[in-house]
């Protein structure tokens, strides 16, 4: 009972991948349907100076908004992790009832909240401050990235958490481990297949985004999404922008490589993971 | 644990509604299906109708009309391609020229869409489409400056045109239009030079002054987001459709707008059939509906943009619109100019878009 599986994963990923392969590599004109196969679509990206920067731009955002998940993520998975049935299960509710909003109305909103006639400036003017510029800032970008991507991350993390065994806190203690000793020596290693997923999960996404970007960076800065996105839907060059579609899926494939041989080197048994 | 049956029930009780709601819609197919022949796919802008048109058409002509949105001619372009069968589109001007060179729409029938005689001159007849052989106007317009009166003089932005734009006293409180054809349509035209031009020193000229403006004032680059920045009085300056700053001045009285002398894109979408229309009759019927007065009245007075219909235009001129300086497009400026599809200069200048906001 394979079969339906095979056909759907043909349809849905394979078919679409060599679509964006056979575009990549082909020169522009789709009114003559004959393919002349190239590189130039390669050569442009690797010859101006402008996307190479706009890829860096791209990775450090992402890598910040990452990062910052992880340090937000990690104590509000454990405090979920550690409260009673009932009370964690409320927690986890919380945190997934943003996501059931479609999160470009969510950008959205963060635009009437940091604009200078939104929220916040009126909640400061009453202190005579402002009006302060938040939009059209990295902060709001990466404000944005961190509020959308959150709740994979704390769902990720939290799931490993909760599948810990006590009794190895128990076994720590016994031994004479302090409660910090045991969570930097037990729980925190055991915990990383968590954080690599929740890393893949946040990561992705924020690396390739284009309508937060868009949104809350007022457009002022392009980052590759962007890019991405103008070359298919206003300049019609689907060939360039699968090239960098085919780029991106390489930076993406090799930084997931890294992640994964760092959680193999802490985790070399690999017990824990899925 | 109380609360996870309240939710299990919501949850139950909203995919029952669901499944309610694809009856219906199933039920509703069947019905439609019945006077299939009396039907059209009508592919339209999004929020650029009346609320009653398509409803009265169907009563008057007992027809059935199903309606799709897209949000870029290109967006249209592409779906039209893929093979997808519509009976009327409303592309803008480029648009049709293209449509045109390629061969996918047919003529209209004159002998049904009677009613281009209540249309005025300054939209018919244009050059993309010479005696309208191919298209009905269905709304036309500039674009220009809308500028808040309580930053900006007045005088200075007439005697300045489109350069206000890269005073640096504006740092900041500039929004462009985010797309490589109107961003360069400023500068091209600022510069004295055609927007259509493919001179590579005029649009090196032009990129330079686009950079010259991000040094200046740090523009940003927005597309419909301008309408409720602008309406809340977000920034001084913005570059904007004049249909959507005819919206903006109803909501925000501070601000006006100004179509630069030294020339802008006139642009006007027109509705068309494309050559694999399932029912091309209707269709004709259903633009030459769509020129009558009431069907034009109603989407002007819902959407904003200028009415090609001469009555109505008249109409909003000196009653709901009088005192809206975007209603009024301007047709008697020599430096005005229509825009050209041109594929070679779309990827150039979308490349150097790129460079300027990287």
């Amino acid at each position: 009972m394979v079969y339906p599986y095979i056909v759907w994963a043909a349809v849905m990923i394979v078919i679409p991948m060599l679509l964006i392969l056979l575009y990549a590599f082909t020169a522009k004109g789709n009114s003559v349907r004959a393919f002349v196969f190239t590189l130039d679509n390669f050569k442009k990206f690797f010859s101006d100076p402008v996307f190479l920067s706009v890829l860096e731009r791209s990775l450090y955002i992402a890598v910040v908004t990452t990062v910052i998940c992880v340090l937000l993520g990690y104590p509000i998975a454990y405090i979920i992790a550690r409260s009673s049935n009932i009370s964690s299960a409320r927690l986890l509710l919380l945190i997934t009832i943003p996501t059931w909003i479609n999160t470009l109305v969510r950008t959205y909103a963060w635009r009437g909240i940091l604009d200078k006639t939104g929220i916040i400036n009126y909640g400061l003017s009453f202190f005579g401050i402002g009006p302060v510029k938040f939009l059209e800032t990295n902060f709001a970008v990466v404000l944005g990235m961190v509020y959308n991507f959150l709740p994979f991350m704390i769902i990720q993390i939290y799931n490993t958490l909760n599948k810990l065994d006590e009794n190895y806190l128990y076994a720590a203690a016994d031994l004479g481990a302090t409660k910090f000793q045991a969570f930097l020596k037990v729980t925190l290693p055991l915990s990383v297949p968590g954080i690599v997923s929740g890393i893949t999960l946040v990561f992705l996404p924020a690396v390739s985004s284009f309508f937060i970007p868009k949104l809350l960076g007022g457009g002022q800065y392009v980052l590759i999404g962007n890019v991405i996105e103008s070359q298919f839907l206003t300049a019609g060059n689907w060939n360039f922008g699968s090239a960098l579609s085919l780029i991106m899926a390489v930076v993406i494939i090799i930084s997931m490589a890294v992640t994964r041989h760092i959680d193999k080197k802490i985790n070399p048994e690999g017990e824990y993971e899925d | 644990m109380k609360i996870q049956k309240i939710l299990t029930a919501v949850a139950l009780s909203l995919v029952l509604a669901g499944c309610n709601n694809v009856k219906n819609t199933i039920n509703n197919e069947e019905a439609k299906s019945e006077n299939a022949k009396n039907e059209i796919k009508f592919y339209n802008w999004g929020e650029y109708i009346g609320p009653d048109v398509i409803e009265n058409f169907e009563k008057q002509y007992d027809a059935h009309v199903i309606c799709e949105y897209f949000d870029s001619n290109e967006m249209m372009y592409t779906k039209l391609l893929a093979g997808e069968s519509y009976d009327v589109l409303v592309p803008s001007d480029y648009m049709i020229e293209r449509l045109i060179k390629e061969d996918m729409i047919q003529p209209i029938n004159k002998d049904v869409v009677t009613n281009l005689e209540l249309v005025t001159d300054n939209v018919k007849n244009l050059d993309y489409d010479k005696g309208n052989v191919y298209s009905a106007p269905y709304f036309y317009g500039s674009v220009g400056i809308v500028y808040d009166t309580t930053k900006v003089d007045k005088n200075e932005i007439e005697t300045k045109g489109w350069d206000i734009l890269k005073e640096e006293k504006f740092k900041g409180e500039v929004y462009m239009y985010d797309s490589e054809r109107d961003t360069f349509m400023v500068a091209l035209k600022a510069l004295g030079y055609s927007m259509n031009t493919e001179n590579e020193e005029e649009i090196e000229q032009a990129y330079q002054w686009l950079l010259d403006q991000k040094e200046k004032v740090s523009p940003s680059y927005v597309t419909d987001e301008v309408i409720d920045d602008m309406a809340n009085g977000a920034k001084a300056l913005a570059v904007v459709y004049s249909g959507d700053a005819a919206y903006i001045l109803e909501d925000n009285p501070d601000m006006e707008y100004w179509a630069p002398t030294q020339g802008t894109n006139i642009w006007s979408d027109g509705m068309v059939i494309p050559k694999n229309a399932g029912n091309p009759e209707l269709a004709n019927k259903f633009i030459n509906y769509m020129l009558e007065y009431e069907p034009s009245l109603s989407n002007t007075q819902e959407v904003g943009y200028s009415s090609p219909n001469k009555e109505v235009f008249e109409e909003m001129v000196n009653g709901e619109f009088k005192d809206n300086s975007a209603y009024r497009v301007r047709t008697d400026n020599k430096n005005d100019e229509v825009f050209h599809d041109n594929e070679k200069l779309r990827t150039k200048l979308s490349d150097l878009l790129i460079k300027i906001k990287a």
